[in-house]
């Protein structure tokens, strides 16, 4: 079986048919919404969250036609865009799971928004190094984009030392890090990596080349790269160089443009009762933002948007509707409206 | 100073290529100057050179965004670091820094769309200009094939900037293209060093098959045979990503297909892998060899027919540019030049789609913005494509400002798109005659350059008419094993981190 329809079969598995099968279509694209956030907490589905960002509705409905008709899975009569587990579906996957078990350190929903600059600040700082300690300042940075220049810039300075001593120093942390992953090959990576004289692999090259399945290769490499992350956040004292690859990445950052530059106004303390004249936005546009903000942003409180005891009521709401879905939700707190609502499940997630 | 001891200094070359010193020479000497120069022989160096000894900054046009991007990279690597791109990929923030501070660069390029902009030609007039460099100077013709109506607006800033030196670069132009960039330009005494297009270690062969299946066949018997590297074009993304990776699934070297549906940094990757040895063939659309400087490429097919010798001379001058022995085969199929017609009227709005255009802003002028922008939801609502709706927004923006009413731009655009049409025919089935003429290919393109044919080449390297021989450009160097190494990831990483040569 391909491992997308293994993917897919997990995931339908786990929402036992308690959401559509576009759920699961949000959910590996990684959309930005409450509803999405909250299916993929409450489904334990978080490690998927964002890992196919270019999946297309039809290939998903291909995916699901196709193991539906091998008897895998079975379409609800009243809700036909429902889906459960046959009972060979769940043997199947069982089989399938204890053949290859799910990625161990794959974490879409904390590492989604942190792994494209992660894999850029990487390849660029390798190959940087690389050119350095041969002394070659000839070539085309396979990076492009001024920020990314601006940081690598930064870290070099900040480890202003002898080129082979940087070389070194990278070489041992990087060696370090990619052996305490249990069960990771760091092949994944290293064929990725452009330095000297010698051109990285794209990442088709590299599956190919390792002999994978294209999907389950590109699963690999991010489970390999949120590896890399979490052991950075653990251990930052045993990394002095790679630590820097999570320099500077603000939490705003995992917001879409035109939510960071709402979260700027808020911050810079403009009333939310003045961002849609200032924005020129619709209010729903900037309350869509404000709960893109409490879910992305840690420390953002929400207790100027809604009441305490209001959001008290919406918890004990949520937590006795096993589903969460907002319309029950607001008919047992009809006080409180749908912004109010999704504003603490947003936070309710955590 | 000598010339060649600068181009030492400043470049780290001992030795002008052909046209080169004659076009310097012409600017140094302060006179407008149209260089007809072929790809690959340094048309950059042509306003970098000067840039180095007059005073003040250096203008550079340049159509493509991608090909600016590739040559600030360049000049930057090169250690130029007074270079700056100004074009729709800076940010606001970027382009207000860059224009507050635009007296601190030597080099500048900029694409046609920016100099819409009051602003940018004010400031710009504030600067000395002491070149003012127009590259693929041919987009400024209507009778070249690759015409931008933005190009037209070069002549008013020319005078705008106070009739600065003006260097027109080509490859490509006939006769006809040449005059209309000079009247364009405003330029009535200009010298003009014009190379010849003959690239004689070319071979040029076309062949011609019955059926599909066998025009395939071949590609995949000629790329087993051909010395790599190689370059196969197609006019199809599709049916270039489909080749290399039945190409790949064969076990024929190392392939990789290059469009511009790619991401970029695989297109980088790709590229600099083709660039680095690392590949022996790409399947590309012609998105792929503008800015590669690859020397030693042995040969280039053409799976699909190019819409006119221009781009096919471009294309095929990649390869050989070590002036070692090389071939460029077409493979044809009757039929062939359906494709091409359908590229060629897919560039181009149609009518029925230019009414519709301009009725919706009449009705609605929210549309139209200032700047003579238009709102991109238009795009969408009208179904045109990337190219047709660069040339609408082009063609009226250039016609808005000379304030012509909105029903008389319409009936200009309608004629004009069927002028651009019926000449890109002509080109469609010059092409096509030169692919069943039974003369000399050499001599036929020469003619068409109107260039006197005299070139001395032995029948077996010229071409299929004259007899070539593929046999002198089969493989003979065998293909090298590196591999292993690049399997053992930690001996790979501490190979590109530790330099074990270095001095300690």
């Amino acid at each position: 079986m391909a491992y997308f329809d293994l993917i897919i079969l997990y995931c339908l598995k786990q929402l036992n048919g308690e959401r559509t099968i576009y759920s699961v279509y949000h959910l590996l694209k990684g959309k930005k919404s409450a509803q999405t956030i909250q299916d993929a907490h409450l489904f334990s589905l978080t490690k998927f969250f964002g890992v196919f960002m270019t999946l297309t509705r039809s290939s998903l409905e291909e995916a699901v036609h196709s193991m539906s008709k091998q008897g895998y899975i079975l379409q609800s009569e009243l809700e036909p865009q429902h889906y459960t587990m046959t009972e060979k579906g769940n043997a199947f996957l069982e089989l399938l799971l204890k053949e290859r078990p799910l990625p161990v350190y794959l974490d879409g929903l904390k590492y989604h928004p942190l792994t494209q600059l992660v894999w850029e600040r990487i390849s660029i700082l390798v190959q940087v190094v690389s050119n350095l300690v041969y002394q070659e300042n000839k070539y085309i940075p396979i990076q492009k984009g001024k920020e990314i220049h601006q940081w690598l810039k930064n870290v070099l300075r900040k480890h202003s030392m002898d080129r082979a001593e940087i070389g070194k120093k990278l070489f041992n942390e990087l060696t370090s890090c990619l052996e305490r992953g249990e069960g990771l090959n760091p092949l994944v990576l290293s064929l990725r990596l452009t330095g000297h004289q010698i051109i990285g692999l794209t990442s088709m090259q590299a599956a190919d080349e390792l002999k994978m399945e294209r999907t389950a290769y590109h699963i690999e490499f991010l489970n390999l790269l949120h590896f890399l992350i979490q052991d950075l956040e653990k251990n930052p004292e045993s990394y002095s160089i790679l630590t820097d690859l999570l320099m500077e990445t603000d939490p705003s950052l995992v917001l879409t443009l035109s939510s960071r530059k709402t979260y700027e106004l808020l911050q810079r303390g403009i009333p939310f009762e003045k961002l849609p004249s200032i924005r020129r936005l619709k209010k729903s546009t900037i309350e869509d933002h404000i709960v893109e903000i409490a879910l992305n942003v840690k420390d953002f409180s929400i207790h100027s948007f809604v009441k305490k005891e209001v959001q008290g009521e919406i918890i004990g709401a949520a937590k006795s509707s096993p589903t969460r879905q907002l319309k029950t939700i607001r008919e047992s707190v009809p006080q409180a409206n749908y912004f109010e609502i999704r504003l603490v499940l947003a936070k309710l997630g955590e | 100073m000598e010339l060649e001891k600068i181009l030492y200094q400043y470049f780290g070359y001992s030795y002008f290529k052909p046209g080169q010193k004659e076009v310097i020479t012409s600017i140094l000497e302060k006179k407008h100057t149209l260089a007809m120069l072929p790809t690959g022989t340094g048309k950059s160096l042509c306003y970098q050179f000067p840039g180095y000894l007059l005073e003040g900054a250096v203008l550079i046009i340049s159509p493509l965004l991608s090909l600016m991007q590739d040559q600030v990279d360049q000049m930057m690597k090169m250690g130029e670091k007074r270079v700056i791109a100004l074009n729709s990929f800076l940010s606001q923030e970027e382009k207000r820094y860059a224009m507050n501070h635009l007296d601190q660069y030597k080099f500048i390029f900029i694409s046609p769309e920016m100099v819409n902009s009051d602003w940018v030609v004010n400031r710009l007039q504030d600067i000395k200009v002491s070149l003012f460099a127009v590259d693929e100077a041919h987009c400024i013709s209507q009778w070249g094939y690759d015409f931008r109506p933005d190009y037209l607006k070069l002549g008013e800033l020319r005078k705008k900037l106070g009739n600065p030196i003006t260097l027109a670069l080509t490859a490509t132009a006939t006769e006809k293209v040449r005059e209309d960039i000079l009247n364009s330009l405003g330029l009535s005494n200009a010298n003009r060093v014009v190379t010849t297009v003959d690239r004689p270690n070319i071979a040029l062969v076309v062949e011609k098959w019955n059926r599909y299946n066998e025009k395939f066949d071949r590609l995949f018997q000629l790329v087993q045979e051909l010395q790599p590297p190689g370059i196969i074009y197609f006019s199809s993304k599709k049916v270039a990503d489909q080749t290399a990776s039945f190409l790949r699934g064969k076990g024929v070297g190392r392939v990789m297909a290059y469009h511009g549906g790619m991401e970029q940094e695989q297109r980088i990757l790709v590229q600099q892998q083709f660039l680095n040895g690392q590949l022996d063939i790409i399947c590309a659309t012609s998105a792929f060899g503008m800015g590669v400087n690859k020397d030693n490429i042995r040969y280039v097919v053409h799976f699909h027919m190019p819409l006119q010798l221009e781009s096919y001379l471009q294309e095929v001058g990649r390869a050989g540019r070590d002036k070692g022995p090389s071939v460029a085969i077409l493979l044809y199929v009757p039929g062939d030049e359906q494709l091409p017609f359908q590229l060629a009227e897919g560039e181009l709005p149609s009518s029925a789609q230019l009414d519709w255009f301009f009725s919706s802003l009449k009705s609605n002028p929210d549309f139209l913005k200032e700047n003579s922008t238009i709102s991109p939801d238009l795009r969408k609502m009208g179904g045109f494509t990337e190219v047709q709706w660069r040339l609408v927004e082009d063609f009226l923006s250039v016609h808005l400002i000379e304030g012509i009413p909105l029903e008389l731009i319409r009936d200009k655009m309608k004629r004009f798109v069927e002028e651009r049409l019926a000449s890109k025919h002509t080109n469609i089935f010059k092409m096509k005659t030169w692919i069943d003429s039974a003369e000399c290919r050499r001599l036929n393109i020469l003619q068409y350059f109107n260039e006197n044919g005299d070139t001395q080449i032995t029948p077996s390297q010229c071409c299929d008419i004259c007899g070539v021989n593929l046999q002198n450009y089969e493989s003979r160097v065998p293909q090298e094993g590196e591999k292993e190494e690049y399997l053992m990831w930690k001996g790979f990483l501490r190979k590109l981190l530790i330099n074990e040569s270095a001095p300690k």
